[in-house]
């Protein structure tokens, strides 16, 4: 039995289809999220790279903010409810996902039976998120994938006090023409993104094992920050960036077997 | 028939000023109250129509020229519509001293609206002692004088009748909210219109139509919700937020929301002196941010309810800016989930147009409280 999750969230679209709600046998990303034709473009990638036919599949998840707008899917299930259960089936001793996406953050607490026990969400303010690290490259004239090998090459971290994006955006500014290091002022970004999250984290309750998932998980610089500010390790799987499309199909799944029951 | 009470009652929550006209032009004064426990008993006795001012779902712009950013919304928008001459014909506002916003208000209220008189209620923060009695009856005294000052005419007897007819709004009001619970067909929605049309009908009329409805719903057999939820609050009138609640199959058991059942909790006890008897009312209620008390226990009482009423979860709405719900909210959390029952927490301002994070916030409480 074959089930599709997509998740379009804020900056890209992925799509995962996973074989009995366990095996990934396929995926795709795209870039270009809620109303762009990236959620189209994940579909189609999918379907030329996968020898699996839309007819095959039994039942279709929307989650991410796209998921109220996409036509197509059989049910539409919360990312965080989502991140949760991809999480869970990627890592089965998870206890607590932090997801920063494009434009917020989560952080979702999990029984030892795996099932939500708690969650906050960042969801007013640009700090924190994915898109405080595009603002501060587009300043820096970088490109975001790159942050966590530029401040790994940090000797001298500067600290961004601003808690505001908009005043953090000045401040980085203020910070190049005084001179500093790309390396060190790269660092400090990614270290104000962890120190915010790590807050959300320390108010959900984090207990380990600890994940992260979301595009922002791939920049490790933001990792260590994190597992310093909490003094946690935290796991960091490839597929991080699909949990969302892997939790909606997981989802689908779940709701056959609840059905055939 | 049922549809056909609820449909007054929208139409009545959703045009308060066809309601104030209506009132108008039968030759009533009408006097605004804002939040919260404005004395509308006595507004009532003195031959006034009292008319709920808890603002509205507006673009804030004239209220930016008096109020910082970070003002509790209900209390700009009250200014913002007051200056916009949505509240013109009203006699006068009365705004009580619950919280820093309100007093505030008042005295921005006083130079940025100038046709509507701001009559304060001072109420005592230690409200229990004899000394705070006395302060609230001084309060309510300062009331009658400013009310008296617009053509009202204070006399003991008429209070106390008023009284009887608030008190038994109060019962109709506890009683509906029970009756609801045990009918997971009512809507959210529907359920706001109820609590909502209390602000813009005399308290005769909306007891006689909340009591119709009683007799309505309970000549249809109690059911069960999937999913109970006990709603925390100030404000919980978005159409947008209770249209979510009824997508995500949410149904409200019982709330502990300020501008609901807060209202009704306490009454006007019996006595010969019944202004002395509202200020002892003052002294009984309990179980409110804005009520001063050290030990919380509106913090026990929500668990309790939602116990009682076998709710899966608690959602606190959070009016942005609100300091006194803010304090609590850390307890009411740690007390709930200490007693198994899940707490979720979403904000909401009264400028809000957009509800998708409020959406995702209660699509995955669902998911948490039925996966």
């Amino acid at each position: 039995m074959y089930t599709l999750g997509i998740d379009i969230g804020s900056t890209t679209s992925k799509c995962v289809i996973l074989k009995d709600g366990e095996e990934i046998v396929a995926k795709s990303i795209q870039l270009g999220g809620l109303g762009t034709d990236g959620p189209s473009a994940a579909l189609a990638e999918l379907w030329n790279a996968s020898e699996i036919k839309e007819s095959d599949i039994a039942r279709t998840t929307v989650t991410g903010y796209g998921r109220m707008k996409f036509e197509g899917g059989d049910d539409e299930a919360s990312e965080l409810t989502c991140h949760a259960l991809g999480g869970r089936l990627v890592y089965p001793g998870l206890r607590t996902v932090i997801d920063i996406g494009g434009q917020d953050a989560k952080v979702i607490s999990l029984s030892e039976d795996g099932r939500m026990s708690n969650f906050v969400m960042n969801d007013k303010c640009a700090a924190g998120t994915g898109r405080f690290l595009d603002v501060m490259a587009n300043i820096l004239k970088m490109d975001v994938n790159d942050f966590g090998s530029c401040a790994a090459a940090s000797t001298e971290e500067i600290a961004i006090s601003s808690t505001c994006t908009v005043f953090a955006e000045s401040e980085v500014i203020s910070q190049l023409a005084n001179g500093v290091k790309r390396e060190d002022l790269v660092a400090g970004i990614c270290t104000s993104v962890a120190v915010r999250v790590a807050a959300l984290a320390r108010r959900a309750g984090v207990k380990e094992l600890v994940c992260m998932s979301g595009g922002v998980a791939k920049n490790e610089a933001v990792r260590r920050a994190l597992e310093k500010s909490l003094d946690v390790d935290i796991a960091f799987d490839p597929l991080a960036q699909y949990f969302g499309a892997i939790g909606a199909a997981r989802y689908s799944y779940n709701k056959l077997i609840k059905q055939q029951r | 028939m049922v549809n056909e009470i609820f449909a007054k009652f929208h139409e009545v929550a959703t045009s308060p000023r066809a309601q104030m006209d209506k009132y108008i032009a039968e030759g009533k004064k009408v006097v605004l109250t804002a939040p919260v426990y404005t004395p509308g008993e006595i507004i009532h006795s003195m031959g006034f129509v009292p008319m709920g001012a808890w603002g509205g779902d507006v673009q804030l712009d004239k209220a930016k020229e008096y109020c910082p950013a970070f003002l509790c919304s209900i209390a700009q928008s009250i200014l913002e519509l007051g200056m916009d001459g949505v509240y013109d014909g009203a006699s006068a506002l009365v705004i009580p001293s619950l919280c820093d916003t309100l007093k505030t208000l008042g005295q921005n209220w006083k130079y940025a609206v100038k046709g509507i008189p701001f009559i304060p209620m001072t109420y005592p923060q230690n409200r229990k002692p004899d000394y705070g009695v006395k302060f609230t009856r001084a309060g309510y005294e300062r009331v009658i004088k400013d009310l008296e000052a617009i053509g009202g005419v204070f006399d003991n007897a008429a209070l106390a009748e008023s009284c009887k007819i608030y008190n038994k709004h109060n019962e109709v009001m506890r009683k509906v909210d029970e009756v609801i619970a045990k009918h997971p067909e009512v809507t959210a929605v529907q359920r706001s219109d109820v609590f909502k049309s209390a602000f813009f009908m005399s308290a005769e009329e909306h007891t006689a139509l909340v009591e119709e409805l009683i007799a309505e719903l309970e000549k249809t057999p109690a059911g069960e919700a999937d999913m109970g939820i006990v709603v925390s609050g100030i404000l919980t009138d978005a159409p947008q937020l209770n249209e979510i609640f009824d997508e995500m199959g949410m149904h409200i058991v019982a709330d502990d929301v300020a501008a609901q059942s807060r209202q009704y909790r306490t009454d006007v006890p019996c006595g010969d002196d019944a202004l002395q008897a509202m200020a002892e009312k003052f002294k009984a209620m309990d179980n409110c941010s804005v009520l001063y008390d050290v030990e919380k226990k509106r913090v026990q009482l929500i668990a309790d309810t939602a116990k009682a009423r076998g709710a899966k979860g608690v959602v606190v709405v959070m009016t942005k800016f609100c300091d006194p719900e803010e304090f609590d909210y850390p307890i009411i959390k740690r007390v709930c989930e200490a007693a198994g029952i899940p707490v979720a927490l979403v904000e909401v301002d009264r400028q809000m147009v957009q509800f998708e994070q409020i959406r995702t916030n209660l699509e995955t409480f669902r998911d948490m409280l039925s996966m």
